[in-house]
């Protein structure tokens, strides 16, 4: 059976204003688009974030929409050598149900599990959770903690940035209107490190990141620390891995005290960067809390 | 062991529910017409402040704008209220929320609604906003309506408490606070207003209380009620919630239908039924108990103030249900309770689920813990010590002639949970980063409306010619089941299968004003005369067959569709014949039921009286488990237990408890709507967050039955008692669990980690106003 | 501007060609294009789940989905459920659960259940209710939906 529906149908109230709408299939359509209309244009990839953004009253819409869902190549996660590479539309239920970034980088996996609800897991995409830069991303603190690169491309060429420097503050990026992030790419962690994601939300399911802490731990041999990565997410303006914190646990035994002390520093950064807000009283306790038990669920595995 | 019945307590599919799992049931907003108009509302910008002026010249030339409309336009009534009339279907001189409606416009699409509104100029003048209704009730603060914001006080008075705390050992002194809390139907508002023919309009909406709506449309309109229709759509949830919000949604469609003389549809987006409906109550709680140090209670004193918010709507009976059972299911010789409603500039408050005994509960039963703990007994014996048995008299002076199950249901639930050894086991635990915490809580609950008003209700039963049967009847299914029960009753009285039963949505111009189907009263009332109805119809069908069979009367009966004898079981004639053979010799086949409840009574002076004409019980026992680092509490196992007189059918009722449970349990630990200075904080599921289905352990459903002659074959009511429950349950759970006695709900990660609230300064998140432009 | 976007696709097994407004989305035109109104609006902002819909056999909230994005995919709304008046076994399970209530969240419902049981036919109580985790329910308390998923009449 064949239907054809001509009449389009005209939305008001709490609805988008109207843009024009492209599907490009390749790159280069893509980036040319990009470069005609600059900042006027928008890329919608799962489209999560976005049209909650367009929906709202008073929202800037932009003068076109660039659908990169046709890409073909922005699909997929991949193996090269040492690195892992994640195709920027890489959806948060591919990353859950992918066995490389099991064996790799299982965090990666715990962290998609927490986004949203299934059908948000299955539009959303990796892409998506970065460019957005909200601070409750659920996705950014893993991929800071595994050094992570992101790849972006535009009419004139090819770019990468570590993703640590690529957030300048909450939903603002380096990334040029004309450019997009195509993929995102980490070295594997030592076999013998072990990872782990926390999310502390109000509810247990769809519910957006309180706080949350992403570790990497290699202890040695020798039972001493090598090397410890920390990320809390939701607790600064912008992400990043706390060195004075990570640094307490190099050359040590792993405890629950240690980590412990850990977690303290991580709340003393945390204030002398954001200062003492209303949520401090909260967050103070409890982001060390999260990063003790985020270092311990590494450890236990 | 039901034997005695072929469908009641059988578990029979829903009779609406093939509609709903295939995608055909139509809600509200499935409804359009041709030619249809879009109406949009323009909200006040301000919570509190005078209009000075409203100009809607630009908007009106605006192209595809067919009307617009402000309180000027309204021909007859421009207020409604079920008690007090003070709620304007659209404002002229002040607002008094946010959620407050000044004019309406009707046009070709959505879009030049949206336009439209935009348009309309308004001048303010911006009065002080209150939204603290302790504030509100100050001497010299400024009157939100009339000359005082105080428009409730309830009182109820026995015995003397003064002596009562004089023979007291020791006083418990507590002051409790609860939330404003949103209905959250995940259906928003929708009507489709239509022009009648012979003038009028019918409405098809999602309507709670269709009578009550009609009242105010007609009123609005000056039209006589037979002028105006309303035809429930099926109706996506409600809990108490679609009734004054739709009936100024019903005037304003009906309003812009009139002056246009075409259909008119209006939805609601979640913000603008967040921002616009009203919400349950918060109370502040004071509660002052004597006892002695055997557990008895010896006086009992308590003052709650309401937040009414902008409208009186039905403060006055929510609360009236508070002052009755505000002191639980208790013995206690001298009471003295005083409950206050307030206006403020907040959303109004209203009828929700649970109607007044949320709020007290959580206190009721949080101060028999504090007793339990003063005098060294467990939750469950300070329970038994003091909980009402038969014959017990109320704080209202009314003598229990039925069963009092209380102490029934409090040991089933404990025992299903092993409450006792968990109690024990867990208060003793010292550290530990996760602790349990087992939690109890009971209640009993007045059936109906009881002496708050009116309490009668038709329910139609006509049998075809061939043998199907529709009913109808003027209480309404909100979800909750109504529909079915009724079907089963009448199922049940003609001896027939419920597949031959078609239940009509309800439609005011073809039953007659049943009241509200608020109070858990749609089984016992509407149920009640479905078996009025039936029994009426099932006289002539025997009288028929009797001359058709040519035997007496009493030889015959209806059974699994059939004419039998009813010693030897013989089938004399399919139900079909019977029917054929009734419409031949020209006997009616419609049967109209009426009931009228019991009496009640109640004197406002002194606060005694029979206040309803039955009770039910009810108890939950829960088990937490709180992280003690962060404040997440986590439900991990639930028992709730209810008396309801008969279950009609066990599936329903158990999804009456596993629902009321899971909002129960989102009132205790995770709903809260928030109002700064009288601008709500939560607009749409993203901030306002109720359970979901991994927020909700397994829950285990005792029903228990005792038959009450006051009801349908011993029918009682679930449908709110279920609610009523479980956040006392949890808290108590978390007391049991951390020693820290929590006064405040939600139990949120703050209140739970650090013992208070925190307040969030400055903006964020999802500012979606509803009513921006 | 261009006021609409040809698309293409295929709903509830049918091939459907479209005119769309851009700034549609794909539960506007299920419901106010095609008449599918099955599909339920509860919050628009991907909470709620009312409006959930398959699109290549995947579980996703209509309402955060463009109408022009779904050129070319397979969507199946709760009018494709059933096999014409043969219900689908998730629809007589819910009939039999007393699953359905007020019945609103009853589609949206219904999609995530299908998508959850199409790649697992024996999932777990946890694995049922991560799947419906993404619709709201405020009638139920979920466990008879829960059920019902669990206990689906074997075809
Ligand atoms: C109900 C709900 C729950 C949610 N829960 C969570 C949660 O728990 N945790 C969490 O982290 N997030 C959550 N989110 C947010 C969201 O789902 C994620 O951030 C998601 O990953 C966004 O991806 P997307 O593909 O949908 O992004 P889109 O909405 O398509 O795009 C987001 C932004 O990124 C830009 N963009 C997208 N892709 C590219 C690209 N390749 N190159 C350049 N720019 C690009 C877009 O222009 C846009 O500005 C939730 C959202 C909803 C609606
Ligand atoms: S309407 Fe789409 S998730 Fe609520
Ligand atoms: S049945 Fe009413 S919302 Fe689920």
């Amino acid at each position: 059976m064949y239907i054809r529906v001509v009449s389009v149908f005209i939305r008001g109230k709490y609805s988008m204003r109207l843009f024009e709408f492209y599907s490009p299939r390749t790159f280069d359509e893509a980036t040319a688009l990009l470069s005609q209309y600059g900042a006027d244009a928008k890329i919608i990839a799962g489209g999560t974030d976005l049209l909650i953004e367009l929906r709202k009253p008073g929202a800037k819409t932009p003068k076109a929409i660039i659908d990169i869902s046709k890409i073909s190549e922005l699909t997929g996660i991949r193996e090269e050598g040492d690195l892992v590479v994640l195709n920027a539309l890489t959806t948060h239920s591919d990353i859950l149900r992918s066995q490389t970034l099991q064996k790799h980088a299982s965090l990666l996996c715990s962290a998609a599990s927490t986004i949203g609800s299934p059908q948000i897991r299955n539009r959303g995409t990796v892409g998506g959770n970065i460019m957005n830069a909200a601070t409750c991303a659920d996705m950014v603190p893993p991929l800071i903690a595994l050094d992570a690169q992101v790849t972006l491309k535009s009419r004139g060429g090819t770019r990468t940035s570590s993703l640590s420097e690529f957030f300048v503050k909450p939903y603002v990026t380096s990334a040029r209107p004309d450019e997009i992030l195509i993929d995102i790419r980490f070295p594997k962690p030592p076999a013998a490190a072990s990872s782990s994601f926390v999310k502390l939300g109000r509810r247990n399911a769809v519910s957006i990141s309180r706080l949350s802490v992403a570790a990497i731990l290699h202890v040695e041999k020798n039972a001493l620390v090598k090397e410890a990565r920390i990320v809390p997410g939701s607790a600064f303006p912008t992400w990043q891995r706390v060195m004075e914190a990570e640094s307490i646990l190099v050359g040590k035994k792993p405890s629950r005290e240690l980590f412990a002390e850990a977690g303290k520093k991580v709340a003393e950064v945390m204030i002398s960067i954001t200062g003492r807000r209303w949520s401090t009283e909260y967050k103070e306790p409890v982001i060390a809390v999260l990063v003790r038990r985020a270092l311990e669920a590494c450890w236990d595995n | 062991m039901g034997s005695k019945h072929k469908i009641i307590g059988k578990p029979e599919r829903r009779v609406d529910a093939w509609g709903k799992v295939t995608g055909r049931a139509k809600f509200a907003e499935d409804y359009s017409v041709a030619h249809q108009l879009w109406g949009k509302v323009l909200r006040s910008k301000h919570p509190h402040a005078k209009i000075l002026r409203i100009d809607t010249t630009k908007a009106e030339t605006l192209p595809g704008v067919e009307a617009i409309v402000t309180a000027r336009d309204i021909p007859g009534s421009k207020v409604f209220g079920i008690v007090v009339k003070n709620q304007q279907i659209l404002c002229e001189d002040r607002v008094r929320y946010l959620g407050d409606g000044i004019a309406l416009v009707a046009a070709r699409s959505r879009e030049i609604c949206e336009e439209a509104v935009a348009l309309i100029e308004i001048d303010y003048e911006p009065l002080p906003v209150i939204s603290d209704p302790e504030e509100a009730l100050k001497p010299g603060a400024l009157p939100i309506h009339g000359d005082k914001n105080e428009f409730v006080h309830h009182k109820v008075c026995k015995g003397d408490v003064e002596k009562g705390f004089a023979e007291a050992d020791f006083i418990i002194e507590c002051t409790f606070k609860t939330q404003f809390v949103e209905h959250s139907y995940i259906e928003p508002e929708a009507v489709l207003a239509e022009p009648a023919e012979q003038g009028g309009v019918v409405i098809t909406g999602s309507v709670q209380n269709l009578f009550s709506s009609r009242r105010s449309v007609a009123e609005a309109l000056n039209l006589p009620l037979s002028r105006v229709q309303i035809i429930q759509a099926t109706l996506g949830g409600s809990f108490g919630g679609k009734d004054e919000v739709m009936t100024s949604m019903c005037c304003r469609a009906a309003i812009l239908a009139t002056k246009t003389g075409k259909p008119v549809k209006m939805v609601n987006s979640r913000e603008e039924s967040m921002l616009e409906s009203y919400k349950r109550h918060p109370y502040v709680l004071y509660y002052k108990w004597g006892a002695k140090h055997d557990g008895s209670i010896t006086a009992m004193e308590v003052r709650c103030i309401a937040d009414g918010g902008a409208y009186a709507s039905m403060s006055p009976f929510v609360t009236w249900r508070s002052v009755v059972q505000a002191t639980g299911p208790y013995c206690c010789e001298n009471v003295k309770t005083d409950i206050y409603a307030a206006y403020t500039n907040n959303n109004y408050t209203g009828a929700m689920r649970g109607f007044g005994s949320p709020q007290v509960n959580f206190a009721i039963e949080s101060m028999m813990d504090e007793l339990a703990a003063k005098v060294g007994m467990n939750p469950l014996e300070i329970r038994m010590k003091n909980g009402f048995e038969n014959g017990a008299v109320t704080a209202t002076g009314q003598k229990l002639t039925h069963t009092v199950s209380l102490k029934e249901v409090l040991t089933k639930a404990a025992q299903e949970i092993g409450f006792e050894a968990k109690w024990q086991k867990y208060r003793s635990l010292k550290s530990g980063e996760k602790k349990r915490g087992v939690g109890l809580a009971c209640s009993y609950r007045g059936v109906s409306l009881g002496a708050e008003g009116t309490d009668a209700a038709e329910t139609i039963v006509s049998v075809q010619t061939d043998g199907s049967v529709i009913v109808s009847s003027g209480v309404t299914d909100m979800g909750q089941g109504a529909q079915t029960q009724m079907s089963q009753i009448a199922a049940e009285v003609l001896g027939i299968t419920m597949d031959r039963i078609q239940f009509l949505n309800t439609n005011t111009s073809r039953v007659a004003d049943s009241g509200p189907t608020v109070a858990s009263r749609g089984t016992i009332m509407g149920g009640t005369a479905a078996k009025n109805a039936a029994e009426k119809v099932k006289t002539t069908l025997l009288e028929v067959g009797a001359a058709m069979i040519g035997c007496d009367v009493g030889s015959l009966d209806l059974a699994e569709n059939y004419l039998i004898n009813v010693k030897t079981n013989e089938r004399l004639a399919s139900f079909s014949e019977l029917c054929a053979e009734c419409f031949r010799k020209g006997k009616p086949m419609m049967g109209f039921g009426w009931h009228h409840s019991p009496p009640t009574s109640w004197d406002e002076e002194h606060g005694q009286g029979d206040a309803y004409f039955t009770f039910v019980y009810g108890a939950n026992a829960t088990e937490v488990e709180v992280d003690t680092e962060t404040g997440k509490v986590n439900v991990i196992d639930f028992v709730s237990v209810h008396d309801v007189g008969k279950a009609i059918n066990r599936g329903m009722v158990i999804g009456q408890m596993c629902g009321g449970v899971a909002m129960g349990l989102g009132y205790g630990l995770l709903e809260e709507f928030e109002i700064e200075e009288g601008v709500p904080k939560q607009l749409n599921f993203d901030e306002y967050l109720i359970a979901t289905a991994m927020d909700v352990p397994r829950i285990r459903t005792i029903i228990v039955e005792n038959e009450d002659p006051a009801g349908p074959f011993g029918a009682k009511s679930v449908g709110e008692p279920t609610n009523e429950l479980a956040a006392p349950a949890i808290v108590n759970a978390i007391f049991n669990a951390t020693g820290r006695r929590l006064y405040e709900i939600p139990a949120n990660l703050e209140r739970v980690l650090l013992g208070h609230k925190l307040t969030r300064t400055g903006k964020r998140g999802s500012e979606v106003k509803a009513n921006h432009g | 501007m261009r006021e609409s976007v040809g698309i293409i696709a295929t709903i509830n097994k049918k091939k459907y060609e479209i005119e769309v407004a851009p700034n549609t989305t794909l539960l506007d035109v299920l419901r106010d294009q095609l008449g599918l109104t099955g599909t339920k609006r509860g919050c628009e902002i991907g909470e709620c789940g009312a409006c959930t819909v398959l699109i290549d056999g995947q579980a996703v909230n209509s309402c955060l989905v463009l109408a022009a994005q779904i050129d070319g995919h397979e969507i199946v709304t709760i009018e494709g459920l059933a096999d014409g008046n043969t219900l689908h076994p998730l629809q007589e399970s819910f009939l039999d659960h007393d699953a359905v209530h007020c019945g609103f969240c009853t589609p949206g419902m219904l999609m995530s259940a299908k998508a959850l049981v199409d790649g697992d036919i024996d999932p777990s109580e946890e694995e049922i209710r991560i799947a419906i985790s993404g619709n709201l329910c405020r009638c139920s308390g979920y466990q008879q939906i829960v059920d019902a998923v669990k206990e689906i009449p074997k075809k």
